[in-house]
């Protein structure tokens, strides 16, 4: 885990504690995907021809909140208006909120097939920007998610990069025994796109895995635990809706320090 | 009206390359000469509704006028949360083009009618709908919509339907006469089902309008002592039900009953058997006053 790994994990559970609301596990889990993302592989600038970043599984809102904050891109008095009477930032995201939050999502299975049309228009306009999509492996379960895979290699829409946080841990059980999916990368290979699997904590390892991105359109499965960094909501399925009370939050942000 | 609303789409996309069409696999040979002379703004899909609006929400969001073609059960009742989310809730200029409206599919079954698909695009917010009643009409729907920076949904029925009209239309966000007699009855009506409600309109010797933009605020019909909404959609949900809400004239709808239809037969006989041809139209009314 990097610093600012670390540093985003502890404003999550603050934020989280604040807020009293759930999803500390899925934010936690993906922490190090947008550290990844935000500091070492997204173009934001210049804003007109940025790369564009769609976060699909919109539950983990808080994480990109607190990614946002750290990386300069949103005040604490926003971040912390998150979940707040009359605050501006809600539990999935919302475009009209903040210039770098591109859709307004929390239903799931929407954001690849939204990114399809992205990249089509960028083709046509030969513009050289990337599309980066977070889904969930739950979130796979959904029909659209896979109309769009047939589509993106056929219209060779290699500027698509799908990321699947493969913590094994939906709403009510294991993603795996509720819907027997693996092996995923046979699958997104099967839809003609490139697939890499990495520990998902790995900065380096997810880095690389975008970096080596050949001619068509690439899926990185990351593995991942659910609530990563504080040990006793690792792995544990009701940190996807249990709420960060002061005693716990104490005790969490100790394992951070 | 396929063929006109065709013809609009081919003239925007020969102006602006941004116009970009998504056909989910309908409109056998519609589309054929678009998607030679304009192949890169040209796409089918195939059968995945969900999809189609999701990448018309997708190509909005990077400026480029996206328009979806298909059934209009396929455009706004199966995607309907796509549309709800991703076209409205994010108010992107997509234009939704669905054909078939009401019972003009019929005998294809229910699964092919839109009866209900006003009701469920008045409960989104952001949603321009427009439901033509010909050709005339449906080139103002499509250039008001193109025009917009709002989402539209534009239904028409099946091909072939005359001009009701007698020239082009000069602002399309208003009631559409198609008979004046000073009278104190008028018929109000939409899409294809208007040929009917004129007819009746021409027997009773009554005021006959249209109202191809279904949700603008452009109408006064205090005038009028009578007014009869004659539409081939569910009585609750449609056109009327929107009146009702937003007025205090007198409105009584005809239209077909929320049911679903198991009658087998075409159109014409579809009509006759809901009350809403000609003859049953006079029937009503004469019953009603």
């Amino acid at each position: 885990m990097t610093d600012i790994a670390k540093e985003i994990r502890k404003t999550l559970l603050k934020l989280a504690n604040q807020a009293r609301g759930p999803h500390i596990g899925s934010a936690l889990g993906c922490v190090d995907i947008f550290s990844a993302l935000y500091f070492k592989v997204l173009r934001l600038d210049p804003y007109e021809s940025r790369d564009i970043f769609l976060l699909s599984k919109a539950h983990s809102a808080m994480s990109l909140y607190s990614t946002f904050y750290h990386k300069g891109l949103m005040s604490e008095e926003m971040l912390f208006s998150y979940y707040q009477n009359g605050g501006t930032l809600p539990a999935h995201t919302d475009r009209n909120t903040h210039k770098y939050i591109e859709i307004s999502a929390g239903s799931l299975g929407h954001a690849l097939p939204m990114a399809i049309g992205m990249a089509m228009a960028f083709k046509k306009d030969k513009q050289d920007r990337n599309i980066y999509v977070l889904m969930g492996d739950g979130e796979i379960q959904e029909g659209s998610i896979w109309e769009a895979l047939m589509l993106g290699a056929k219209l060779g829409l290699n500027n698509i990069v799908a990321l699947i946080d493969r913590n094994d841990l939906q709403g009510y059980g294991r993603a795996s025994e509720l819907l027997d999916y693996e092996p995923l990368e046979d699958k997104f290979r099967a839809f003609s796109w490139d697939c890499e699997r990495v520990d998902g904590h790995c900065e380096d390892s997810i880095i690389n895995a975008i970096n080596n991105k050949k001619d068509k359109p690439l899926c990185v499965i990351c593995d991942t635990t659910k609530g990563k960094g504080v040990s006793f909501m690792e792995d544990k399925l009701e940190w996807h809706y249990y709420l960060v009370t002061d005693e716990i939050y104490a005790r969490a942000l100790e394992e951070l320090k | 009206m396929r063929n006109t609303i065709a013809s609009c789409i081919i003239e925007v996309a020969k102006k602006d390359s941004n116009v970009f069409l998504i056909s989910g696999d309908a409109g056998l040979g519609v589309w054929d000469s678009f998607k030679e002379e304009y192949k890169d703004q040209y796409i089918n899909p195939g059968i995945n509704e969900s999809l189609c609006v999701s990448m018309a929400s997708g190509l909005a969001m990077q400026g480029k006028k996206a328009i979806y073609y298909n059934i209009a059960p396929f455009v706004i009742m199966r995607p309907y949360e796509q549309v709800r989310l991703d076209i409205c809730y994010q108010e992107l200029p997509v234009i939704l083009v669905g054909t078939g409206s009401g019972l003009t599919y019929m005998p294809s079954g229910m699964t092919h009618y839109a009866l209900e698909d006003i009701g469920l695009a008045l409960s989104m917010p952001n949603l321009d709908i427009f439901s033509p009643c010909d050709p005339l009409e449906v080139r103002a729907c499509f250039e008001y919509a193109y025009k917009s920076n709002k989402p539209s949904y534009i239904r028409i029925p099946k091909a072939g339907e005359p001009n009701l009209h007698n020239g082009e239309i000069a602002d399309i966000s208003k009631l559409q006469f198609l008979l004046q007699n000073n009278s104190e009855i008028l018929i109000l009506s939409h899409s294809s089902i208007s040929q009917e409600a004129l007819k009746a309109g021409e027997i009773l010797g009554c005021d006959v309008a249209t109202k191809p933009f279904i949700n603008s605020f452009e109408f006064n019909l205090e005038a009028y002592k009578y007014i009869f909404v004659v539409e081939e959609h569910f009585s609750y949900g449609g056109l009327g039900t929107f009146l009702k809400n937003y007025t205090n004239a007198k409105i009584e709808i005809l239209a077909v009953s929320n049911k679903y239809v198991h009658l087998i037969g075409n159109c014409e006989y579809g009509r006759e058997y809901f009350g809403i041809d000609s003859k049953g139209i006079v029937k009503s009314i004469k019953e009603r006053l």
